[in-house]
């Protein structure tokens, strides 16, 4: 059995890492496709990925947040776009943020840590399934896409099935969610910056509870849940435990614990935003 | 009374550190010819090695030189206590960190890209992967993956047993902590040009890694000289030999300095952890509280090779006769198991916290099916300073048990806490006492020297062959000399960890600061009447008048002769003293057992347990602690609280699990060490009777603060919650299943 | 006997930066991280591989003033910005101020992560400096200490945090 590295797979060394530095958003989509290349942004999430197994891309596109669009935010008729390239450090700071979604900036000290949220960006955070991604989906968030097809704008969780290699996200767009309740919560192993056990977010428009989780068991709108609390249930009955319980161990959330802490952290923050507290 | 750390003390150093130019092993990139190297480590946790070809190695760019087995010049085999360690291995793989072939070249990338042509066919063995049945399994080392069994009775423990009103029994399990010191293991061999290799390296004992390495290197002691440089961090990780012995071989086979670094990947999967703990514990008592007989049946897994596991379950087991307890019989016993599963040794606390956490919770356990006050059961059962430890040995303490518990109950923590954590957080307050040894223990050769000289430049030098990885021991030493002598703190050169200066023995088991103690208080007398004299004849002042102070010798209040004067005028030569002493392990003339020096602490801690999710936020921790003299403030505060944050993370996210043989982390975000955020405010009281006149008011208490902390973290949980946690780390999913059934059961 | 070929290095870019007030201008393959950049450099020993995946901060410095771990940096995004390491602040007053407060309250043990330790802070008191609230015991999450438990660092914060209010 022989078993040198050299023979299991070829190895590209860091070094040899092609960096292509497209100048327009246009361009970069065309050399994705050219060079079956990623996108890299912040590549905070890239670099601890392939340092670990030591097997790199060939090629990364670099993306560049002066493009207009990428960066930023912006309240408009249709809500608050926030540009992809948005570093988590910058959204935190922005007072926009706290018009919109006010528990975010607290909650945004959880997210990584300091030095990773100044050059890991919303749009890396959205696409890896990150911390965010449970916010994006329960707001019904929708993305700004790019890809040689030209740009369209479609709602987040539509857009994770249907994505294509060469989608690069310009940004996103949030409903206007002023006057809306929204509560956030994340269980790691350690107080901060710490990998995700889960994130749970919930949102209530006024009308209806939306909730969403990401983490171990991956990015899901919790539907059935949804359904259950804003059509059928009595809050105070306590079933509401056992119709998240079912969904989650239905798409991945193996570990029947995590599920118990779920079940629990929703009922915390559908109260909390029922109650308004 | 509260430790405060005394601002402005600011030791030798910090500001270099603080600047980032303070030298580290792994910074000298300096060194001109410098080569990097690297080792090619096992693929499998347990395989046989058919082939090692390098020829292809060789022949890449930058490489310089590729060695294996057949290069190791002589010894090819490393170990403090057993020597069973490959440097580079023969013929078979023990774990998945085994080193199996090494190479230089110009730059780092260079030498790993050579690494990864070395062709290498494994046969792979069954993996002994379970410490519970690797006595069945086919043998790693001899005949038998029983390295060491070992058992300290007292007593007739059954009879004990049998006449107890309560007995609890438990099982309880610590996990394999890694020391996760900030620099991962590395540094240079340097060539010095007459066949010998000069060591800049990381590590806990010049001298002792010097022996090691002249005999794998095949050279005379005289040829090997191991300057112990600044370290970033060691807590035990880097008592054994971990990089020098392949750059010592590829320093020698090119003739230029190697410089290796492990990355954290390598590091963690090859560096030495903290011994798991299996261990059952029956504990009895009468109907009064009085504990009677306890027994202990523990397992150690100590993975490929046996590094320093013997003297780990001699420490274990000493813990585990619950020293701070009078107890009437014991049979303690614990056997030490070969698997694959990575290397354990020496780690902060040396096996006694893991006993401690199992017996302080034993005590707990006895108070609640007593309904007994916990603090009241040990108040019962503390020994006092006049008797006998718990292996009938003669114990020097620093203050009464009974003392270090009183002041533990009058803590501020046992208030309850805030009403704001009340609503989602279920809070609660508990505690545990520790007793912790000083000195190698249990009769092993244990003796360390100093020396003190005038430089030619007017400066007190002192040197000790301990190193510097962050304790704070030149402070220490600068305090005493300045104490004694009356000099100031700009007066002294401290030089610690040289190979060619005195030999302290190693820097572990808490042993330092007694030693320095020692032999300054031996040498500090004799350096000053030499002095003295040296000053008399120079000033033709009676020597009687002659005193040494602030820089320099004083008469009457006022400055004589400056030290430099001194220097110059007189014969520094002759000022040159050693000395060297036993470590005090036994009264003169008693055999000794067990440890000696004893030194104890409670510990203190409220909790918040989260109702949602399980998880515990430690939010206070209060140490007493019993320890001798506090030289330095700053350092004895420092050591306290570092050691009870290693162990609030051995606690609640701390441990190395393996599958097959392989480690499951493998960097810092996989194993999860407490962050800023997740320490609690800490305060630290500081109790010393130790009379003027004791020959040893200092002590060691580098490992103290470990002691009680992860007990007392799940006696915090149980009064929060009721629900006492015996296998660490503290599973918030266990915890919260466990509330929710208490819920169920409530409704 | 064939020789193995490894993947060709990408072609080296120029890389111009300003490193503590000096234009630095070097010939790397443009993944290569700041942190090798320094340290090959000769002149940086304050950034330290302590994970070389961004998660225990010993290699923190400031990137056009903000505090990022050098290690996920790579030098295409250098290119035209200013890098600081403790090495180049030693008489910045935000510095001095960090550098006496962690000094005086012995936050420091092997020292090995303290330069990191620092130039968060400095970055955090920089930060308050232009009007953002910025809690400095979050600002260095991201800086694991592995001797002291944090209790120094939460003195030599207490100390910096009023100071900061009294001016």
């Amino acid at each position: 059995m022989s078993d040198s590295l050299s023979n299991l797979n070829p190895v590209t060394a860091r070094r040899a890492i092609r960096v292509l530095r497209p100048d327009s958003p246009d361009q970069a989509v065309s050399l994705a496709r050219q060079f079956s290349a990623s996108y890299t942004a912040g590549g905070t999430w890239l670099q601890p990925t392939h340092e670990r197994d030591q097997c790199w891309p060939e090629t990364l596109v670099a993306l560049n947040s002066s493009w207009p669009g990428f960066r930023g935010l912006d309240a408009g008729p249709n809500g608050l776009t926030v540009g992809a390239l948005t570093s988590l450090a910058e959204l935190a700071r922005q007072a926009l943020i706290r018009d919109y979604l006010p528990p975010l900036a607290m909650f945004l000290n959880r997210v990584a840590g300091p030095g990773v949220r100044t050059l890991g960006t919303v749009g890396g955070n959205l696409i890896v399934g990150g911390d965010l991604s449970a916010l994006a989906m329960a707001l019904d968030v929708r993305v700004d896409v790019i890809n040689h097809t030209g740009e369209r704008a479609l709602p987040f969780s539509r857009w994770l099935r249907e994505r294509a290699s060469d989608d690069l996200l310009r940004g996103f767009t949030i409903p206007d969610c002023r006057g809306w309740r929204i509560s956030l919560e994340k269980l790691g192993y350690r107080e901060r910056f710490s990998p995700t056990r889960a994130t749970l977010a919930c949102v209530h428009d006024g009308d209806r509870v939306r909730l969403a989780v990401s983490g171990e068991g991956g990015l899901l709108r919790l539907v059935a849940t949804e359904t259950f609390v804003n059509d059928r249930a009595d809050l105070a009955s306590g079933d509401v435990g056992a119709v998240i319980d079912r969904e989650l161990a239905a798409h991945g959330w193996q570990d029947a614990h995590l599920r118990m802490a779920l079940r629990r952290m929703t009922t915390e923050l559908l109260s909390e935003v029922a109650l308004g507290t | 009374m509260e430790l405060k750390p005394q601002p402005g003390m600011a030791g030798t150093g910090v500001l270099e550190r603080i600047e980032g130019r303070f030298g580290y092993a792994t910074d000298q990139h300096h060194l001109p010819g410098l080569l990097h190297g690297a080792i090619l480590r096992s693929r499998h946790a347990h395989a046989r090695l058919l082939r090692v070809d390098t020829s292809r190695a060789r022949l890449m760019p930058g490489v310089r030189a590729v060695v294996t087995a057949a290069d190791v010049p002589g010894l090819n085999r490393f170990g403090i206590v057993v020597r069973d360690q490959p440097v580079l291995c023969e013929d078979r793989v023990r774990y998945e960190g085994d080193a199996i072939a090494a190479v230089a070249a110009d730059t780092v990338e260079q030498a790993r890209a050579a690494l990864e042509v070395i062709d290498v066919d494994y046969a792979p063995l069954a993996v002994v992967d379970q410490a519970e049945t690797a006595e069945q399994m086919s043998p790693l080392h001899g005949e038998s993956n029983l390295l060491a069994r070992e058992a300290f009775e007292r007593g007739d423990t059954d009879a004990a047993f049998a006449r107890c009103e309560v007995i609890v029994e438990h099982h309880y399990q610590t996990p394999r902590q890694m020391h996760a010191f900030m620099e991962t293991e590395g540094g240079v061999a340097i060539p010095d040009n007459n066949g010998g290799v000069i060591f800049r390296v990381g590590c806990q004992s010049g001298h002792r890694d010097a022996e090691q390495l002249a005999d794998i290197l095949g050279l005379k002691p005289s040829q090997v000289t191991v300057e112990a440089t600044p370290t970033g961090g060691a807590f035990g990780g880097k008592d054994e030999l971990t990089i020098q012995p392949a750059a010592g071989i590829l320093a020698l086979q090119t003739g230029s300095p190697v410089l290796i670094h492990l990355d954290r990947f390598e590091s963690c999967r090859t560096g030495i952890k903290r011994h798991p703990v299996s261990m059952i514990m029956t504990t009895g008592c009468d109907r009064q509280g009085r504990i009677l007989a306890h027994r202990v049946d523990a397992l150690l897994d100590t993975g490929a090779y046996a590094s320093l596991g013997p003297a780990v379950l001699e420490n274990f087991l000493d813990h585990a006769t619950a020293p701070l307890y009078r107890i009437e019989a014991y049979s303690v016993s614990g056997r030490l198991v070969y698997t694959n599963n990575g290397v354990s040794g020496a780690f902060r606390g040396f096996g006694g916290n893991q006993a401690t956490f199992a017996v302080e919770s034993q005590i707990d356990a006895l108070a609640e099916k007593l309904a007994m006050c916990p603090m009241e059961l040990r108040r019962i059962n503390l020994r006092t300073v006049d008797e006998p430890g718990s292996r009938g040995q003669v114990v020097r303490w620093t203050a009464p048990p009974s003392n270090v518990l009183a002041e533990a109950g009058a803590s501020p923590l046992w208030a309850p806490a805030g009403s704001d954590l009340r609503r989602r957080w279920l809070t609660g307050t508990g505690m545990a006492m520790g007793a912790q040894g000083n000195g190698l223990g249990d009769g092993l050769p244990d003796s360390g020297g100093g020396r003190v000289s005038l430089t030619a430049e007017g400066r007190i030098r002192l040197e000790f062959g301990f190193s510097d990885y962050g304790q704070n021991l030149a402070e220490a030493i600068t305090c005493l000399v300045c104490e004694t002598l009356g000099c100031v703190a700009g007066d002294i050169d401290v030089v610690l960890g040289n190979s060619r200066g005195p030999d302290s023995g190693p820097t572990s088991a808490s042993r330092s600061s007694v030693l320095i103690h020692g032999v300054l208080a031996d040498i500090l007398p004799r350096w000053n009447d030499c002095v003295r004299d040296q000053a008399a004849a120079l000033t033709g002042l009676p020597r009687d008048q002659l005193h040494s102070g602030p820089g320099g010798l004083f008469a009457g209040g006022r400055q004589v002769l400056s030290y430099r004067e001194l220097a110059e005028k007189g014969q520094p030569e002759q000022t040159l003293i050693d000395a060297s002493q036993a470590f005090p392990v036994a009264p003169e003339g008693n055999q000794p057992v067990g440890r000696y020096l004893q030194l104890q602490i409670s510990t203190v801690a409220r909790v918040a347990v989260d109702r949602l999710t399980g998880r515990v936020r430690v939010t206070d921790l209060h140490h007493i602690t019993a320890a001798g003299r506090v030289i330095y403030p700053p350092g004895y505060l420092g050591q306290i609280e570092g050691a009870a944050i290693m162990g609030l993370g051995m606690a609640l996210s701390e441990d190395m699990p393996t599958r097959q043989g392989h480690y499951l982390a493998d960097n810092l975000d996989q194993y999860i060490i407490p962050t800023m955020q997740d320490v609690p405010d800490q305060r630290v009281d500081v109790l010393d009777n130790t009379p003027t006149t004791d020959r040893f008011p200092v002590r060691g208490v580098g490992e103290l603060g470990i002691e009680a902390v992860a007990p007392a973290i799940c006696s915090a949980i149980e009064a929060a919650t009721g629900i006492r946690v015996r296998h660490l780390p503290v599973d918030a999913g266990y915890l919260l299943a466990e509330l929710c059934a208490q819920e169920e059961t409530c409704s | 006997m064939t020789r193995h070929t490894q993947p060709e290095p990408c072609a080296p870019e120029q890389v111009t930066f300003e490193l503590n007030g000096d234009v630095i201008s070097q010939w790397v393959s443009p993944a290569t991280t700041l942190l090798d950049i320094l340290r090959g450099s000769g002149r940086i020993t304050s950034a330290r591989a302590g994970c070389r995946i961004g998660r225990c901060g010993a290699c923190t410095v400031l990137l056009n003033g903000q505090a990022v771990p050098g290690c996920l940096v790579m030098a295409w995004q250098v290119s035209g910005g200013t890098v600081e390491t403790v090495e180049g602040l030693a008489e910045d007053p935000d510095f001095v101020q960090v550098r006496d407060a962690l000094a005086t309250e012995s936050a420091l043990q092997c020292g090995y992560c303290t330069p990191g330790i620092a130039v968060s802070l400095v970055s955090g008191l920089r930060q308050q400096q232009n009007g953002d609230v910025v809690d400095l015991e979050e600002a260095v999450t991201g800086n694991l200490c592995r001797c002291t438990g944090y209790g120094g660092l939460k003195r030599a914060i207490a100390v910096l945090t009023e100071a900061s209010s009294e001016t």
